[in-house]
């Protein structure tokens, strides 16, 4: 396989400086703030570290953060893929009403979703209430849980995996598909040897964003979540605003950046070694 | 190797990235940087939003700025991170800070708030909870209250029966902050509220251990404790009685119970450094005025706290007031949580975690 280095044209320069730009005035530089209240004239950078590590608290949110976005993630990405493969499938017309639909509750506040998950999951929502109906089953506990939480941010983020998984889901050459099934090879057979092998880069780029994503997640925890569900970004918002220990607060954040980071390296060197 | 040549065309990069630009421009929408251009320096308050902030400009900002010309901002959310950020940075652009306790004596402590001028804010027929830099505005209260479309047999009507969950088994709801909810533990486990403080901690964590399997959601936000009853999700909960006056006002049939409630004053304080010193001064001795405080009572089912005050009120508002005088209620001491608020605030959400 041939790799070739890819060379900005002047022309793309202006339209990717333009984005660095606003990268930069809004990312990196407040970072820069953030970044400069780790220590403090009272405490270094090593003591609020060590702080910061050996409380118990960061340490149980931190793996509560890392679970709920890993699993959101990956079961996003299940969900998303038959959405995608669908879409992919359609003529050109269906194809812009399921972009609408898959983009409506991508424009939709997180917290009207937050609160419209309530009504259908509460104990007296539309589920239960269809349940005890039909059933007489005497409803289910799917609110103020990790189930809640899970399904509030699934709900956010199958936009965000759709995109990535369709792009290469799209940029498949059809042909290979046909040989394989002129040669007698089964529809699941063709799937799995072709069409899937072919789009993991977007299955993974998909996980990828999915996970950093819901890494921050703030409304999502504390409007559907019960208590053991609180996650980093509550935890940064507590130090910041109630307590006002920034040093504490701009740790946290630096250390989560850290942590999306190398999953990011991680998952971006699996995506190289699939070839894509 | 794919041939991107024979790909599928319908799906171009170009109707994703459309996709994706018409969403940033829905976010642009919100853009947060774009300050609103007044002709004259206004007086800037910052407070709570909503119907709050909608009876603080008709019953206070406007009838102040008529009688003294000085025009007056209101801004959404005391975030204390802000006037953090205003003040070491020596750029203070708010002038007056409406909040309750834990934010006010958090501010307090780090040494945020201008010394109250007395020569122009008369305190002197203020109830309680003056500072050397904070004056109370109003006091709230907190107590137990339900929907009345459940449980029609009975209900809890203090903390003690907030605690009973044999005789009361349902779901409960309590606020995820140390704050208020220690004084309930205490209360519920028998501490008198003479002597209330200081803290027993360990005895009321231990209290709160008795409660929290019983406990559906520890919420963050004031809004939910209407939306958490009205959805019939939480049985009882820990609420204030302004917020279930407004629900009842619009057709929600929730409740409060008078029987015991946890008083709390609401505070005003001048940002150090304000450029408008002597304005704020003078809009916060407005506020004290009994014709004001009554007002805004009436407004939002508030208790005034300057003598004199409540006798100009409205006899249907005055069923709202908290009893300051019933022995079963207790003042939450804001020195108090100033010195302890965030020890045990870590404490508390760690406790709720595990």
């Amino acid at each position: 396989m041939l790799r070739k280095k890819i060379h900005l044209q002047p022309p793309l320069l202006a339209f990717a400086g333009a984005a660095l730009v606003l990268s930069f005035i809004f990312f990196l530089v407040p970072m820069g703030f953030i970044g400069s209240y780790v220590g403090t004239e009272e405490k270094g950078v090593v003591d609020g570290l060590i702080s910061v590590v050996n409380s118990r608290l960061v340490r149980v949110v931190f793996a509560n953060t890392v679970e709920i976005s890993v699993s959101a993630a990956i079961l996003t990405v299940l969900l998303a893929y038959p959405v995608a493969l669908h879409i992919v499938r359609q003529k050109a017309r269906w194809r812009i009403v399921c972009f609408s639909l898959v983009l409506m509750p991508f424009w939709t506040s997180i917290l009207v979703k937050s609160y419209a998950l309530l009504i259908i999951l509460g104990d007296d929502g539309l589920v239960n209430t269809a349940l005890r109906a039909l059933f007489g089953i005497d409803g289910i506990n799917m609110m103020f849980n990790r189930f809640a939480v899970l399904v509030g941010t699934t709900n956010f983020l199958v936009p965000y995996a759709v995109f990535p998984i369709l792009a290469s889901l799209a940029a498949q050459n059809m042909q290979i598909q046909r040989a394989a099934e002129v040669m007698g090879a089964s529809p699941l057979r063709i799937f799995w040897s072709i069409t899937f092998i072919q789009s993991m880069p977007g299955v993974l780029a998909a996980l990828l964003m999915c996970m950093v994503i819901s890494m921050g997640f703030f409304v999502t925890p504390a409007l559907l979540g019960g208590r053991q569900d609180m996650m980093m970004a509550n935890i940064i918002d507590m130090y910041t605003r109630e307590i006002l220990d920034w040093q504490s607060a701009s740790l946290i954040s630096v250390l989560l950046l850290v942590f999306s980071g190398a999953l990011s390296v991680a998952i971006l060197k699996i995506q190289s070694r699939t070839g894509a | 190797m794919i041939d991107k040549s024979r790909s599928n065309p319908a799906i171009s990069r170009r109707s994703v990235l459309k996709a994706m630009s018409a969403s940033a421009i829905a976010g642009i929408g919100s853009f947060p940087f774009i300050k609103p251009a007044f002709a004259a320096d206004p007086l800037v308050m910052v407070s709570y939003g909503g119907s709050y902030a909608d009876a603080l400009k008709e019953v206070i900002a406007d009838p102040f700025t008529k009688a003294s010309g000085i025009p007056v901002q209101i801004l959404n959310t005391p975030d204390l991170a802000k006037v953090k950020a205003q003040i070491t940075s020596r750029n203070v652009s708010w002038d007056i800070f409406d909040a309750s306790g834990p934010l006010i004596m958090a501010g307090s402590s780090a040494g945020y708030w201008e010394t109250i001028d007395t020569s122009i804010v008369n305190t002197s027929r203020v109830v309680g909870g003056v500072g050397q830099d904070r004056v109370p505005n109003y006091i709230f209260c907190g107590g137990v209250a339900w929907n009345k479309e459940q449980h029609p047999s009975g209900q809890p009507r203090n903390f003690k029966d907030f605690w009973d969950t044999g005789k009361f088994p349902g779901r409960r709801a309590m606020r995820n902050r140390v704050s208020e909810t220690l004084e309930m533990a205490l209360l519920a486990d028998g501490v008198s509220p003479k002597e209330l403080y200081p803290l027993d901690v360990e005895r009321g964590f231990k209290s709160l251990d008795r409660i929290k399997p019983h406990v559906r959601k520890w919420f963050e936000q004031t809004p939910q404790m209407v939306t958490l009853l009205q959805s019939k999700e939480i049985d009882w909960i820990y609420a204030y009685p302004n917020r279930i006056r407004v629900a009842q006002e619009s057709g929600i049939p929730l409740e409060f119970s008078f029987d015991q409630t946890l008083n709390l004053f609401n505070y005003m304080a001048v940002l150090k450094g304000s450029k408008r010193r002597r304005q704020a001064m003078e809009y916060i001795n407005f506020a004290l005025q009994p014709e004001t405080q009554a007002r805004l009572a009436d407004k939002l089912g508030l208790a005034p706290v300057v003598q004199g005050a409540e006798t100009l009120m409205k006899e249907s508002s005055r069923k709202w007031l908290p009893d300051v005088s019933n022995p079963n209620n207790v003042f939450v001491n804001d020195e108090y949580w100033g010195a302890h608020y965030a020890e045990l605030d870590k404490r508390f959400k760690e406790w709720i975690l595990i």
